[in-house]
Order: C-alpha cells, then sequence, then structure tokens
C-alpha cells in the first residue's frame, strides 16, 4: 500500500474507533428523529387547548357572530343580544372563564375596523389572525350581497381557483407525449437548499476536525517522525481523506437510521394520519420529486461530485490553517475568512430561484470557493454539462493546489515554533523552497 | 575516506539567530558518530537539515557522495529528541505503521517487530494503547521503529535520556550491534560516558559552529597533551634531576599508601618518551607510568570555555 493510503487507513481507523465516534453517530440519530418528531408531538399536545373567546355582537341579527366558525383552536361563545362590553367583562374577567372578549360594532360592514378584541391573557398572532380572517369573509360575502347578484354562491364557488404550472424540461431526447422529465423551479430550489445546507453543516463539523488533526500532529511530537517518513503533501492529503471517509461513514450510518427510524418508528408513535398532516402542496411535491429515482439518479453523481469535492477543498483549506497555527485558539482568526465564502454561497444560493443563469449565480458556481454550493442548488433547475464538468474539474484542481500549499505551510510552519503567523509569513512559506 | 554523509559549509538563520554557522562534517560509514555540544548550540538544527526538515540557507548535504534528494530520507532512521506517538493507537499497530510507511511489507513488518520486541523484553506491550505506557516503555517503542526497517543511516537525538542504566545499557548494545550490522549512527547527547564507551568519532558544535571533529580516541590524545602519571619510590630530588631537560613537573607531587608518590608530568610535544622512562627507570623504583587521557566530559567543558 502507498504511504497515502496507510496515512488514510491510519486517520480512519483512530477515529472510526473512537468511543466518542460511536456515541455520537448513535445518539446524532435520536437527536434528528426527536427533533423530526417535535412538531407532531406540539400538534398532538397543543389540540387540548382551546381558547374560549365571548362575543359581544351588535350587528343586526348578530349575524357576523353566528356565522363565526368555532375550530380546534378557538371556541365562539355568543352572548345574548343587548349584552354591553362592560357586562361581558365582568362576567370573563379571568382567563379560566375565557381567553377574552370580541366586540363587533354595529357598523362592521361599512367600518371594518370598528371591532375590538379584550384579552385576560397574553394575546396570540394565530388567534387574531384567524379571527381577522373569518370576520373578512364574512364582511366580504355581506358585501357583495348588497348587490344582489343571483346565484352568488355559485359565482363564488366558481371563482375561487388555484393554480398549478407544470414545468418540464426541454432536452432532445424528450418528445411531446409527456415524457420530459418533470421539473418544479420550487420544488428544484428547495431540494438544492437542503443539500447546500447539508453541505455547509458537512464543512463546519468535519473540517474542523481537519484543523485539528493538523495540530494534534503538532502537538503530540509526531510529525518529527512523520515527515522524516512521508512528504508533507503525502501526509495532508492522507488527513483530508481518512477524515472524508469517516464523515462518509457517519453520514451513511445517521441516513440508514434516521430513514429507518421514520419509515417503521414514527407511524407508530403517532398514527399513520399525523404524516398526512403536512401535506402543503410544495411538501408533497418534494417528497414525490425526492423519490422520483429517475431524477435523483440523473442528477445523484453529480451532487454527489459536489459534495464530495467541495468537503475535500474547504478540508484542504482547514490543513493549511492548521499548519499555520499551533493551538486552535490561534486559528480563530483565520476561520472567520474561510467561513465568508461559504456564507456568501449561501447568501447566493438564497437568490438561484430568481435566475438560476445570471451572471453573479453562474460565477459562483465556477469559483471553487462557492461552487460547491451553489451548483449543487443549480443543478436541479438543469445546468448545461459543460459548466458543471468545468465547475468540478476547477474544484478538484483546487482541491489538489491547496493541499499542496497546505503542505508548503506545514513544512515551513512546523519548525518555527512559538510565532502566530502572519499573512506576509504565509506568502513568504509557500514560495520558501 | 568512505563517508555516508558529507556535511558542506552549512548555515542556517533563523529570525535574528544564527542556528548555524559554516558547519561542516564527514561521517565515516559504519561508525557511530557522537555529535556533541551545549544545550542551543545548534545541534537538532543541524540534524534537522540531515534530515531535510529544514532548508540551509546555503551549504550542501552529500549522501551517499551526491547531494541528498527526498528518497534518501527513507534510508535514514530518524528519533527525535521530543518523541512522540499517535497516542490513541496500540503500540503494535502503530510500529507496523511506521514499519510500513517506510516501505516494509505487512507481514514483514509485522515479523521483524515482534522480534525486535521480544529482544527488548516488550512483547506483551503489543496490544496496549500508547498512552499507558511510561515515558521509558514509549521511548523503547520509538527506538524500535526507528530502526525496524534497518536504515543505512540512524540517527539519535539524545537517545538515553529517559532511560534507567538497565535500560541504558541495553540500547548502548543495541546500537553497537547495529553498528556491527552494517549501519551507521550519528547521535547527538550530552552524555559524555556514553561517548567515550561507543563513539567513534565526534564533532562538538559550540554556539552554532564546529569547533571540534575527529576520532574520539585522537581528540582525547591530543586534549591530553604529552601529560603523563608517574608513580615511584625514592628521592622526590633523584626525579627532578632524571627528567630535568627532558619533562616538566605539573603540579605538586602526593604521597600514596606504601611509600610510593605520584606526580604529574608533561613532556614536550612530539618528543619520545622513552628516554624519560629511561632516565627515570635508572633514577627511581618506577611503579607506574602512565598516560593521562582526559574524559569526553574534562575536554567538553574545557573546549566550550575556549580552554582546550
Amino acid at each position: 500500500m502507498n504511504r497515502i493510503g496507510l496515512i488514510v487507513q491510519r486517520e480512519f481507523t483512530e477515529r472510526a474507533r473512537k468511543k466518542s465516534f460511536i456515541i455520537t453517530t448513535l445518539l446524532t440519530p435520536l437527536l434528528m428523529i426527536a427533533l423530526m418528531a417535535a412538531p407532531s408531538l406540539m400538534m398532538v399536545l397543543g389540540k387540548s387547548d382551546t381558547k374560549k373567546i365571548a362575543v359581544v355582537d351588535d350587528t343586526d341579527a348578530q349575524f357576523v357572530g353566528k356565522a363565526l366558525v368555532s375550530g380546534e383552536t378557538i371556541e365562539f361563545q355568543l352572548l345574548a343580544p343587548g349584552t354591553t362590553l362592560s357586562q361581558a367583562r365582568s362576567q370573563f374577567n379571568d382567563s379560566d372563564k375565557a381567553f377574552g372578549v370580541l366586540v363587533i360594532g354595529k357598523d362592521i360592514v361599512d367600518n371594518p375596523s370598528d371591532m375590538q378584541l379584550i384579552l385576560n391573557d397574553a394575546s396570540s398572532i394565530t388567534i387574531e389572525e384567524s379571527i381577522q380572517n373569518q370576520i373578512q369573509n364574512i364582511i366580504r360575502t355581506a358585501r357583495l350581497s348588497r348587490y344582489n347578484i343571483e346565484n352568488m354562491d355559485q359565482i363564488l364557488a366558481d371563482a375561487n381557483v388555484r393554480v398549478g404550472i407544470q414545468t418540464l424540461k426541454n432536452t432532445p431526447q424528450s418528445d411531446d407525449e409527456g415524457s420530459m422529465e418533470e421539473t418544479s423551479s420550487v420544488v428544484s430550489w428547495i431540494f438544492g437548499l437542503i443539500l447546500g445546507m447539508m453541505l455547509y453543516f458537512i464543512l463546519i463539523v468535519y473540517g474542523q476536525q481537519v484543523l485539528q488533526s493538523v495540530i494534534d500532529e503538532k502537538q503530540t511530537r509526531v510529525l518529527d517522525v512523520m515527515v522524516t517518513s512521508c512528504t508533507p503533501f503525502e501526509l495532508m492529503m492522507g488527513k483530508i481523506l481518512g477524515i472524508a471517509l469517516v464523515a462518509a461513514l457517519q453520514i451513511v450510518i445517521w441516513a440508514v437510521l434516521v430513514i429507518g427510524a421514520s419509515m417503521f418508528v414514527m407511524p407508530l408513535l403517532f398514527g399513520a394520519d399525523s404524516a398526512v398532516a403536512a401535506s402543503s402542496a410544495e411538501l408533497g411535491a418534494i417528497i414525490g420529486m425526492v423519490t422520483n429515482v429517475k431524477f435523483v439518479s440523473g442528477l445523484f453523481l453529480e451532487l454527489f461530485l459536489f459534495i464530495v469535492g467541495g468537503f475535500l477543498f474547504y478540508a484542504s483549506m482547514y490543513a493549511a490553517i492548521g499548519s499555520a497555527v499551533d493551538t486552535p485558539q490561534d486559528a480563530s482568526q483565520f476561520n472567520t475568512i474561510i467561513m465568508m465564502p461559504i456564507v456568501l454561497a449561501i447568501i447566493v444560493m438564497m437568490n438561484i430561484m430568481n435566475d438560476p443563469n445570471s451572471g453573479l449565480v453562474f460565477w459562483c458556481s465556477i469559483i471553487p470557493f462557492t461552487s460547491p454550493v451553489v451548483m449543487m442548488a443549480r443543478i436541479p433547475f438543469g445546468v448545461p454539462t459543460w459548466e458543471v464538468a468545468v465547475s468540478l474539474a476547477v474544484l478538484y484542481l483546487s482541491f489538489l493546489a491547496m493541499t499542496w500549499v497546505a503542505s508548503r505551510i506545514f513544512r515551513v510552519g512546523v519548525f518555527m515554533h512559538g510565532k502566530k503567523p502572519t499573512w506576509k509569513d504565509l506568502g513568504a512559506w509557500i514560495k520558501m523552497k | 575516506m568512505d563517508s555516508i554523509l558529507k556535511i558542506e559549509h552549512v548555515s542556517k538563520t533563523y529570525t535574528g539567530h544564527k542556528a548555524l554557522d559554516d558547519v561542516s562534517i564527514e561521517i565515516p560509514r559504519g561508525s557511530i558518530y557522537g555529535l556533541l555540544g551545549p544545550n542551543g548550540a545548534g545541534k537538532t538544527t543541524l540534524i534537522r537539515v540531515v534530515n531535510r526538515m529544514t532548508i540551509p540557507d546555503c551549504g550542501n548535504v552529500l549522501f551517499e557522495g551526491r547531494p541528498i534528494t527526498a528518497d534518501d530520507i527513507y534510508q535514514i532512521g530518524y528519533m527525535p529528541e521530543e518523541r512522540g506517538l499517535y497516542k490513541k493507537m496500540k503500540v503494535g499497530e502503530q510500529a507496523v505503521f511506521f514499519a510500513r510507511l517506510r516501505g516494509m511489507s505487512k507481514s514483514d513488518a509485522t515479523a521483524r517487530l515482534h522480534e525486535w520486541f521480544s529482544r527488548l523484553n516488550i512483547e506483551d506491550w503489543w496490544e496496549k494503547k500508547v498512552e499507558d505506557l511510561s515515558k521509558g516503555m514509549a521511548q523503547k517503542v520509538q527506538f524500535i521503529a526507528t530502526v525496524v526497517h534497518e536504515p543505512k543511516l540512524l540517527i539519535f537525538d539524545e537517545p538515553f535520556s529517559g532511560f534507567d542504566p538497565i535500560n541504558q545499557d541495553l540500547l548502548k548494545n543495541e546500537i553497537l550491534g547495529l553498528r556491527d550490522r552494517g549501519a551507521t549512527v550519528i547521535f547527538s547527547t550530552h552524555n559524555m560516558e556514553s561517548v567515550e564507551e561507543i563513539c567513534d568519532d565526534i564533532t562538538l558544535i559550540n554556539k552554532s559552529q564546529n569547533i571540534l571533529s575527529g576520532p574520539v580516541e585522537e581528540i582525547r590524545r591530543k586534549a591530553g597533551g604529552n601529560t603523563f602519571m608517574v608513580v615511584y619510590s625514592g628521592q622526590t630530588s633523584d626525579f627532578i634531576n632524571a627528567i630535568n631537560g627532558k619533562a616538566t613537573l605539573i603540579g605538586q607531587a602526593e604521597g600514596l599508601i606504601g611509600g610510593y608518590t605520584q606526580q604529574k608530568i608533561h613532556i614536550a610535544d612530539n618528543a619520545d618518551v622513552r628516554p624519560v622512562i629511561g632516565a627515570l627507570n635508572d633514577s627511581v623504583m618506577l611503579r607506574s607510568f602512565q598516560e593521562i587521557i582526559p574524559s569526553m566530559n574534562d575536554i567538553f567543558i574545557r573546549a566550550v570555555g575556549g580552554t582546550l
């Protein structure tokens, strides 16, 4: 086995055997499942808490109050006609009796602001919105009915449409019969966003490990032996690849555990219907798209290459920093600078939906500092193959170059202990023969 | 001379401090070469130059007659003064890792390492973690990791520090054994006793400069400067008359048990000792006549102090 392979193997086995690795690998999915379960749990627990609202309605025949519909969260209690506000307030004066009193003015239809909500408790935005929406609809219907149009209800029902656009990708292979790949910009964007975020977290967590590993090498003084047994480039490359493998192993284990748990454990916990509860149109489409084997497998190789390349490139930057400093504390000044392009990439990624092919987005998906995150979010929109190829080539070459730079800094930096390097020093070290 | 390593006019300056100043050394193949000097003299820097860890400002390092290259590093086994092993790794596994890193096959490395482990009585440490070893134990492991791939040139930086006398002896014998099997050994040390015992040649570095080099025996003889200790019985005046014109007295005569007297004398450089012995033999009863060879310790102190 060559030397890089040996170093990779050493880094990998040492890390993968650590107790802390085994514990975090097993505990994190539990936390993730807990996080996933939390909203459903909150929904289950939140149900019992129905807020009672007493309604004082001065309108003719109390038509507004009668039209209010109690739901899971709000229960309306319409008070007898002629009840005054002060009567209602003294009757429902603490939060056990009612959440609050809603007063609807006599001329609410013409003066929509003639309405008050007097609360015994802290206000709640959802309750306010829910009441506002209901009354708005009631007033709208009341105003429309003034015009005495025949079949009003039918017309309204008929006019209430929801538009859905089907976006298809125009590829040379496709025909008009519907075999075109289905894409959706919202779904693509969210899909890319999730992947971009994933990469971001992988970079932060495992990039730090590379940094720490290089610093450890210096602190344990193994490096004197190591640099006389292999080249600094081999050492850096071995460390980066070793930790990348550990990251891959951990992520695969997590994925298996989380997917397994959400398939078998979650339905048991909450019943099958709670999964359906969160079935907005977009979410459904995402699930459809992510589970669309053809779509995912088409992107998988590209996405995989970008995730791996992005990790390797940033890991090599962390290695360069680790080479230049003696303690993790000293690394902080450089750390911020590494984070900046990633944050920039995330900002650009957020704007991709507006125009996935703008100049800014294009260049950000070629430049290696931002390309993994930005390109990943762009790919689901459909990107020409040559762009992907160029971006990947630049990314991997930059990784090799940065590893080389890291090894230069390592070799020189190591033997100049006790001095915190400046940017000028780093430049000089790279050039040094 | 068949030299394995030749260091020619090497200088190295760190920010504001000269670590090596025009140092030249030639190391004969198959010898044990001592690199001596006070703390901070530049020994470690010199070793790092040889190991290509530090690039000199000027000067050359020739390995087997040609400028040293990156690949030559694998012909060198280096045990640094600041010992380092991966703490979380098991001893055996780590030794195998280093051996393979230097080009041995896994099976070869494992077999050879088991031999070494049993020779140094540490066979039962194989499965232990490095962090559970004492300092001396870790040093033994490091020593084995340095030599197991049988490099042509071995460099030990303070190899005996941290060892008890029994293990020092064990290690000394192993180093001699390595030389006898053809390796060249450089070792840097402050321990002058070990230099006398095992070094064939030395270089003494002080304040970044090579101030003394050569075979140990020659250096000691030279430093002795034709000084002899004479033990005799008889009249002091006869003794003084006998050496008159041939040698000079150093210090006072000392009386010894049994009526003997002991006196240090100095014979002029390059002069023959036989006339002195002859004259003394005629006038007093000679008990012993012995050249005084200063210890390496004396030489070290005198050389560094500038009185050699």
